[in-house]
């Protein structure tokens, strides 16, 4: 038996590299793996300030083994929501933390993916954006900056798990995308839209507006000042439910307050009060009167109580509306206004419920296409031999093209798979030309140099091919991203790995 | 005998490869005229879907009488589009989709009344895209095809620096892609993004023969044209059939499921079967010509 050259053994290696960046995650062979997974957690929640993070692999509840998802819902919905204080230790690899609470803990979870291969939007479920600013043609710095504020926004409104980013097109258009992995957010698209301009005025003059210029802080997750303060019901059987909460305002903003107010009357026929009230505008449109306390005149006052309201059928149904709206008042308050109003050009969500039926019709498809070529080529050549190598040689490419998308966290989507079945079509035609080749008896040259012949027609293919791939890379915002990158590395992967192994294959047959 | 009729075919071969051009030039000038008389009339040389003229698309899961809906759709929203979506195996309806010109809101508006139950991300999907930027998306994507085919042509032409032969290559690609997209206008398929990728695909596939033929041809000195032609021939015609084996397989099976790949899938497979005429007709003859005038001067 002689050895094994240089260009089977890097195969090799490279096979196996795959299937390990497929397979083996930080937390070792996912395949084995029990517990489930951390998606999300809140940055100061009282499990995260213990060391729980994202990534993290839940193994037990109290000491109860947590086997899967449904270990962990049975447990969770057992115990939560109660009357009293529960004791809850959740313990992971790296750390255990040990909460009290009536309510389940803020935490999503999932269950451990198999691979560390990442399934896309169209598989996997979760939303995507693509926002422009209205009326406006952003450039580059703009669409990063405003990228940015986004960003800060919905960090402040607590959602996980999102990628933003600005990016531009061929004809130098700028836009902004947005992505979330899994579950959506309700208010996503209302709070992208909302331009999120906050004036407080009395009369025609601004006292403050949005934004960390004017407001130094907002109370947030503080029940001492921030909550629902009172509900009722109104004569047409509607719920109402007020929300208050504290702001501090800068020195500036103050002085504003105190210069406005100190020309003020008191109310005629409301004598605690200022003859004019605090309105509150949001997106130019009024919220919310505020009526200003008489003592407040002249004053250089840096807290200000803002109210306002929520409505709904249920009394419970209008609790959560102004609790909604108070959280958005408060975000809108901190991070201020979007510089443009914001347009939302595509918002595609997707269910995560099909996406498993979708993934087996996929692996069925590819595996029907590459049976279906190992036939021809066996009906073509009669060997059993060269059609196993050619049927192998197309498995081990897909693999080796999957770990290298793994291990480039590239997301596979529908656009992606496609680009791996052109790759796999482009195996099977090179192995093809490479089999005629070496198989040629009409001339005297030797083996070798018959395979280097192929060479340049795959060698040929493969550039025509690569060149005709790069432009998707600019366009349509990346969407067709994924299909041009799982081409271009399955095809090069192909030619540098894959290619020079099946050669050398071919030469032993003939030995 | 058989030595008689080998060399019979050959001159016939030798002979006519000229006048077998006309049918690849037939079927050109049918594309082209058909497509003057598609544009003329939409102004355009595709019909689009919503993935390229904006609209919404929702999935419902979940079993769904399609007919009654559609019905109610057509008088609410006009033009509409709706097709189930099928288990591979046991031909169950696993979800609905629905696609309209209108808004997100408008549509989901809609459904929810016909339903009578809330849409939700656990019972369906959303996808919304804008006219004005998905005008733009298409007019890029075109824009990128044709980007594509230039860079081919460039690589083409280092790779060969030879103006007769590098050209024949190119043109028997755009003629492939050419009569494609004739095809797809007397279908009546509305296509996609997914459609253009799959025309990007086909110059990828297309050019694959076209480059063997040319390599085998030109740069190989053992054997008579004729031999090198045949030994091409049968190399190129496996690579396409398995190619051709491989995609219809495939779209039998996504078929029921991906309105997409489908697409994707059934374009590849009509210009693939373009490419069988353009390069074993087109591509040979033309290179034949070519070849046979330079020896002739020589």
């Amino acid at each position: 038996m002689k050895k094994l050259g240089f260009k089977i053994w890097l195969f090799i290696i490279v096979f196996l590299l795959a299937m390990v960046s497929i397979f083996v995650s930080s937390n070792g062979i996912a395949f084995f793996q029990k517990g489930v997974l951390i998606t999300g957690i809140e940055q100061n929640s009282s499990a995260f300030e213990q060391g729980l993070r994202q990534g993290q692999i839940i193994t037990s509840l109290n000491g109860n083994i947590i086997n899967n998802l449904t270990d962990f819902s049975n447990y969770i919905q057992e115990k939560f929501p109660s009357e009293e204080e529960v004791k809850l230790v959740i313990t992971t690899k790296e750390a255990s933390a040990v909460l009290y609470s009536n309510n389940a803990p803020d935490i999503t979870v999932s269950s451990i993916p198999k691979t560390s291969l990442k399934t896309g939007l169209d598989l996997a479920g979760g939303a995507r954006a693509i926002i422009g600013a209205e009326g406006v043609e952003l450039t580059g710095q703009e669409a990063t900056d405003l990228s940015d504020i986004i960003e800060n926004r919905i960090n402040y409104y607590g959602l996980k798990d999102i990628k933003i980013s600005p990016f531009s097109d061929l004809s130098g258009n700028n836009y902004i995308r947005i992505e979330i992995a899994g579950a959506t957010p309700k208010d996503l698209e209302s709070m992208i839209e909302s331009q999120g301009k906050f004036e407080a005025k009395i009369g025609n003059e601004t006292v403050f507006i949005g934004g960390e210029r004017d407001v130094a802080s907002v109370c947030r997750n503080d029940a001492t000042c921030a909550r629902i303060e009172s509900c009722q019901q109104d004569s047409s059987g509607s719920y109402y439910c007020k929300f208050i909460f504290t702001i501090y305002l800068s020195e500036d903003a103050a002085r504003r307050h105190a210069n406005i107010t100190g020309d003020m009357e008191v109310n005629s026929t409301n004598p605690e009060y200022l003859s004019k009230p605090l309105d509150l505008y949001l997106d130019d449109s009024l919220v919310e009167t505020l009526l200003i306390n008489k003592d407040l005149k002249g004053q250089v006052t840096t807290q200000i109580a803002i109210s306002g309201s929520g409505s709904g059928t249920t009394e419970e149904e209008a609790y959560d509306s102004a609790e909604a709206n108070m959280h958005n008042l408060q975000t809108i308050l901190i991070t201020g206004s979007f510089p443009y109003q914001l347009k939302v050009l595509k918002l595609d969500v997707i269910s995560p419920n099909l996406g498993s039926n979708f993934t087996k019709a996929i692996l069925i498809a590819g595996l029907v296409a590459l049976i279906s070529v190992a036939l021809v080529v066996f009906i073509k050549y009669r060997k059993i031999k060269q059609s196993l190598a050619v049927l192998c040689m197309g498995l081990s490419e897909i693999i080796i093209t999957l770990g290298v998308a793994a291990f480039l966290n590239i997301n596979l989507d529908l656009s992606a798979i496609a680009g791996i079945l052109a790759a796999i079509g482009t195996v099977v035609n090179d192995q093809i030309v490479m089999l005629d080749e070496a198989k040629r008896r009409d001339t005297d040259s030797s083996i070798k140099a018959r395979i280097k012949k192929a060479f340049e027609i795959i060698v040929g293919a493969y550039l025509t091919l690569v060149a005709a791939m790069i432009p998707l890379y600019i366009v349509g915002g990346g969407l067709l991203k994924g299909f041009a990158s799982t081409t271009i590395i399955g095809l090069t992967l192909g030619i540098l790995i894959t290619r020079p192994a099946f050669g050398e294959v071919l030469k032993r047959m003939e030995d | 005998m058989e030595q008689n009729q080998e060399t019979h075919k050959k001159n016939w071969q030798d002979k006519h490869y000229k006048n077998l051009l006309l049918i690849p030039i037939v079927l050109l000038l049918f594309s082209l005229v058909y497509l003057g008389i598609f544009y003329s009339q939409h102004n355009d040389i595709f019909l689009k879907d919503i993935s390229l003229t904006g609209g919404t698309s929702v999935t419902i899961n979940g079993k769904l009488d399609i007919t009654l809906l559609e019905n109610e759709l057509v008088k609410e929203f006009g033009e509409v589009n709706i097709r189930k979506v099928s288990d591979l195996i046991t031909g169950e309806q696993l979800a609905t989709i629905v696609e309209t010109t209108a808004s997100s809101e408008d549509t989901k508006a809609f459904l929810e009344e016909y339903l009578g139950y809330e849409l939700n991300e656990e019972n369906s999907s959303f996808e919304f895209s804008e006219s004005s930027f998905t005008r733009d998306l298409y007019r890029q994507l075109i824009l990128a095809l044709l980007l594509a085919f230039l860079l081919m042509t460039i690589v083409v032409f280092i790779l060969f620096r030879n103006f007769v032969p590098s050209l024949t290559v190119v043109f028997a690609v755009l003629m492939d892609i050419i009569m494609t997209i004739a095809v797809i206008d007397i279908l009546g398929i509305k296509i996609s993004t997914g459609g253009i990728i799959a025309l990007l695909m086909l110059i990828g596939y297309s050019v694959d023969t076209d480059i063997l033929l040319t390599n085998r041809i030109l740069k190989r000195h053992e054997g008579t044209l004729n031999e090198k032609i045949k030994g091409a021939f049968k190399t190129g015609i496996t690579m396409t059939l398995t190619s051709l084996f491989a995609v219809v397989a495939s779209l039998l099976v996504v078929k029921s499921f991906s309105a997409i790949l489908t697409q994707i899938f059934l374009i590849i497979s009509i210009g693939l079967l373009f490419d069988i005429v353009n390069t074993w007709i087109t591509n040979v003859s033309i290179l034949k010509w070519y070849v046979n005038k330079k020896e002739n001067h020589t």
